[in-house]
């Protein structure tokens, strides 16, 4: 099937005429942008659902109490314009004034109160309690200073605020309407406002005049879901549609040459790993079979050759992306030494038996990264039985510990050490691979109460030398996400995923 | 007839009342409903709180006997991956689904019968022989590749087309010829046997006999009765439009029922898949009823008891 839509994707182009076709070159004219995803939203009700797709499209409606820098990826102000330590387990905001919502009603500490209240009650069955849990209150100092009060010291809440987890509802529509209401038709406080969605078609938004940082450059941002990606190419191709995501890297020279659109990518802050399972018997119990893996995989052979290029190494758990991150070594790519540590380990390579599970077309190109894994190892005699999942069952397979001796999996947005380390390296998280040993649970629990930066800094720096030392993970890269721009749209990708249309700008060309 | 209808009817909610009990037995045993829709970012603890908010957690006889309760005042639920309501989500998708599943059907019989038809009479022909061409290709055509080259050929080379969604009758075009051209193969080879069969029997032989021209020999003696075989065939056909029309709909972004099942099922998004399977099963039985009822008006020989 690949082979096939990569024939059809270059036969796309040989007969491709470059000038813009008509429903493109109405679109500059109006200063509209189509964005063909996957998948339609979830909801329209923020802070409910957590869900890419979903997100991705809400944070044009609604804002979030802080942004992040899209180089540096840290946390900058949005609705919130500044922020504080009062205490251990106080962090305070001074939030923007003269903002209103898209129904007129101002935004004050009442909605950042009603938007944490709406998602901690049980009855909103939000996803988004679990995140703010250790929110103990919202404290309204007066109407532009909020608190949040925490049930012991949170450092990482900064992280959250600045991620998708708090979009700002209205309290008042929030109170007088009901949340059923406002998922039919959303109010917020962004860039864009609804207009229309239909739903697995289309979703329609219109520029906000008033927003509080200035009118966006697009006037009309319309989402188109087309679930499978040949089609979405051609949708790219034939003008219907001026951003695309993720574009294979098979495809990338093709859309270049296409004259009608061209390739943006950003290095994404979600890192690809391969999990050494130590969650159940088997030879991975050893740390020096896990760290004769680590010699053994080759990761550039593995951007070069599989991703043509498209990927950026990593050497620990966390990535240069990440806040909390600190540099650790890379493992050579050493097969002699992989061999004598096997043997040191008690293990003949030529007899070594492992199984490697993988989802397939999840994360670009996994199911092919990790064949090419199991033809490195098999270099050294190892012999891997590659399992390809469905996604839901290879995340079964993980929550009830019986996958192989290795799977493949992604993580992200990851741009703060706590949402990486906290559910991947303990025992009794559902996703680790890696757990039982009592220092880095230790470590761990340290780590995510430290309130000052310096200490914070140097104990995830220990818990990502620890978990190197202990090669529970061959890191593998972050991945480069790969869009297709219309040539009239100026627009670049964001580290966090985000496509983030106020940025955009449409130009005749 | 009146109680034929009766029974058949009873019929129809014992079937779908097996299949939906079938498949609830399925999808429980297809794995964690809860994790394909959590954020994978959270304690173990609070999956572990939502799977007992939902009630995973209870022994499956009585997460039964509450989807019993529940189906029979019509309440599937809600979805667990879009918290709407799973029937409403399902019904929402029934206007879009008979517009694609209709156009295809009578696009596929207006194609299929005059084909099987002219290669019956024409036996042996140059005409006979192109139609088994073109059915064997119809067939041996995978449904999502002539989708794709259609849609590089009328969409991205030509321009005259859109690459998928809804909203026009432009937008019909594509999906409705994929689909058509897979179920009108199979017909237009049915129909060309059936009349064959047909063209054989001695009544027919009487009919040209006794002089009547060839449009009343094929078009009254000879279809009407070759016609029964065709019409289950295409009740099946119309059966498998509602609900299998997944990678048609999937290639043209056409929001229909069959993805929306699919994609219930791959994400075991529960109540959905519930909700689309109970919906199938009564279209589909009903299909079967009008078939079973246009017997008896083709061939007042069978008799509806």
């Amino acid at each position: 099937m690949r082979g096939l839509r990569s024939a059809l994707a270059v036969s796309l182009l040989l007969g491709l005429l470059a000038a813009a076709p008509a429903g493109a070159q109405d679109r500059v004219k109006s200063k509209e942008v189509v964005i063909g995803l996957g998948a339609e939203p979830r909801t329209m009700l923020a802070v409910t659902i957590v869900d890419w797709t979903t997100n991705t499209q809400l944070e044009h409606i609604y804002d979030r109490l802080l942004d992040r820098d899209p180089k540096t990826l840290r946390p900058k102000p949005m609705l919130a314009t500044g922020w504080r330590i009062v205490n251990d387990t106080t962090w305070e905001f001074t939030l923007r004034q003269g903002v209103k919502f898209h129904n007129g009603e101002p935004f004050d500490a009442q909605s950042v109160k009603a938007t944490m209240d709406y998602l901690k009650n049980p009855a909103s069955k939000s996803h988004y309690a679990a995140y703010w849990r250790l929110v103990k209150e919202v404290q309204i100092v007066d109407p532009y200073t909020v608190r949040l009060v925490t049930e012991k010291p949170w450092p990482s809440l900064i992280d959250r605020a600045s991620l998708t987890d708090f979009l700002v509802l209205p309290a008042k529509a929030l109170r007088e309407l009901g949340p059923e209401k406002l998922n039919q038709h959303p109010i917020g406080t962004g860039p864009f406002r609804f207009v229309e969605w239909r739903r697995d078609e289309r979703l329609v938004l219109e520029r906000n005049p008033d927003y509080w940082a200035g009118p966006a450059d697009v006037a009309r941002v319309t989402f188109r879901f087309i679930p499978e990606f040949s089609a979405r190419m051609a949708a790219l191709l034939s003008g219907e549609i001026d951003i695309m995501k993720d574009v294979p890297p098979h495809v990338v020279e093709a859309v270049e040459r296409s004259g009608r659109a061209k390739i943006r990518a950003a290095v994404s802050s979600r890192i690809n790993y391969l999990a050494l399972v130590n969650l159940k018997p088997g030879p991975m119990q050893d740390p020096r079979v896990r760290r004769a893996i680590n010699h053994a995989v080759n990761v550039d052979e593995l951007i070069a050759q599989v991703l043509k290029g498209r990927a950026t190494k990593i050497c620990g758990p966390l990535s240069p992306a990440n806040v909390d991150y600190a540099p650790v070594e890379c493992y050579t790519h050493d097969p002699q030494r992989a061999a004598a540590l096997l043997r040191e380990a008690g293990h003949d390579p030529a007899k070594l038996q492992l199984t490697l599970d993988t989802p397939s077309g999840r994360y670009p190109l996994d199911k092919d990264v990790s064949l090419a894994i199991a033809a490195q190892l098999q270099r050294l005699g190892i012999k891997v039985n590659v399992v390809v999942n469905e996604w839901g069952t290879h995340l079964d397979k993980i929550k009830n510990r019986n996958t192989g001796d290795m799977f493949f999996l992604g993580w992200g947005p990851a741009v703060f050490g706590q949402g990486v380390i906290e559910p991947l390296f303990q025992a009794n998280q559902t996703y680790s691979s890696y757990g039982n040993n009592p220092l880095i649970n230790e470590k761990i629990a340290k780590a995510i109460t430290i309130v000052d930066p310096k200490g914070r800094a140097a104990a995830y720096a220990e818990l990502q030398r620890l978990a190197h030392e202990e090669a529970a993970w061959v890191p593998l890269w972050q991945q480069h996400d790969l869009y297709g721009v219309a040539s009239h749209v100026e627009w670049s990708p964001r580290a966090d995923e985000k496509v983030w249309m106020y940025d955009a700008k449409v130009v005749a060309r | 007839m009146r109680a034929y209808v009766a029974s058949r009817l009873v019929q129809t909610a014992l079937v779908v009342f097996l299949s939906l009990t079938a498949v609830f037995g399925m999808v429980r045993l297809s794995g964690d409903p809860v994790l394909l829709f959590m954020p994978m970012d959270i304690q173990a603890k609070d999956v572990n709180e939502f799977r007992e908010r939902l009630g995973f957690n209870d022994p499956i006889a009585i997460q039964y006997g509450r989807f019993v309760a529940g189906a029979l005042r019509g309440d599937f639920g809600e979805s667990l991956r879009y918290r709407r309501d799973a029937l409403a989500l399902v019904l929402e998708r029934v206007p879009a689904t008979l517009l694609l599943g209709g156009t295809a059907l009578l696009l596929t019989l207006a194609i299929a019968v005059p084909l099987g038809v002219v290669s019956a009479v024409h036996r042996d022909s140059l005409l006979d022989h192109l139609g088994t061409l073109a059915t064997v290709l119809g067939q041996a055509t995978p449904g999502f590749w002539l989708g794709l080259m259609m849609i590089y050929l009328f969409s991205v080379q030509l321009g005259w087309l859109p690459t998928g969604g809804r909203g026009s009758l432009a937008h019909l075009v594509m999906p409705s010829i994929v689909l058509a051209a897979f179920f009108a193969a199979r017909i237009a080879r049915l129909t060309r046997s059936a009349v064959l069969d047909v063209l054989g029997e001695d009544y027919v032989l009487t009919a040209r006999a006794k002089g009547l021209g060839e449009a009343r020999v094929i078009g009254k003696h000879t279809l009407r009765n070759s016609a029964i075989p065709i019409v289950t065939l295409a009740g099946l056909e119309a059966g498998q439009l509602l609900g299998g029309a997944v990678i048609t709909e999937t290639i043209f972004a056409w929001p229909g029922l069959g993805r929306l099942t699919v994609q219930a099922l791959l994400n075991r998004d529960f109540p959905v898949v519930l909700a689309a399977v109970f919906l199938i099963s009564v279209l589909y039985t009903l299909i079967n009823l009008a078939v079973d009822l246009l017997y008896g008006w083709l061939d007042p020989r069978v008799r509806l008891r």
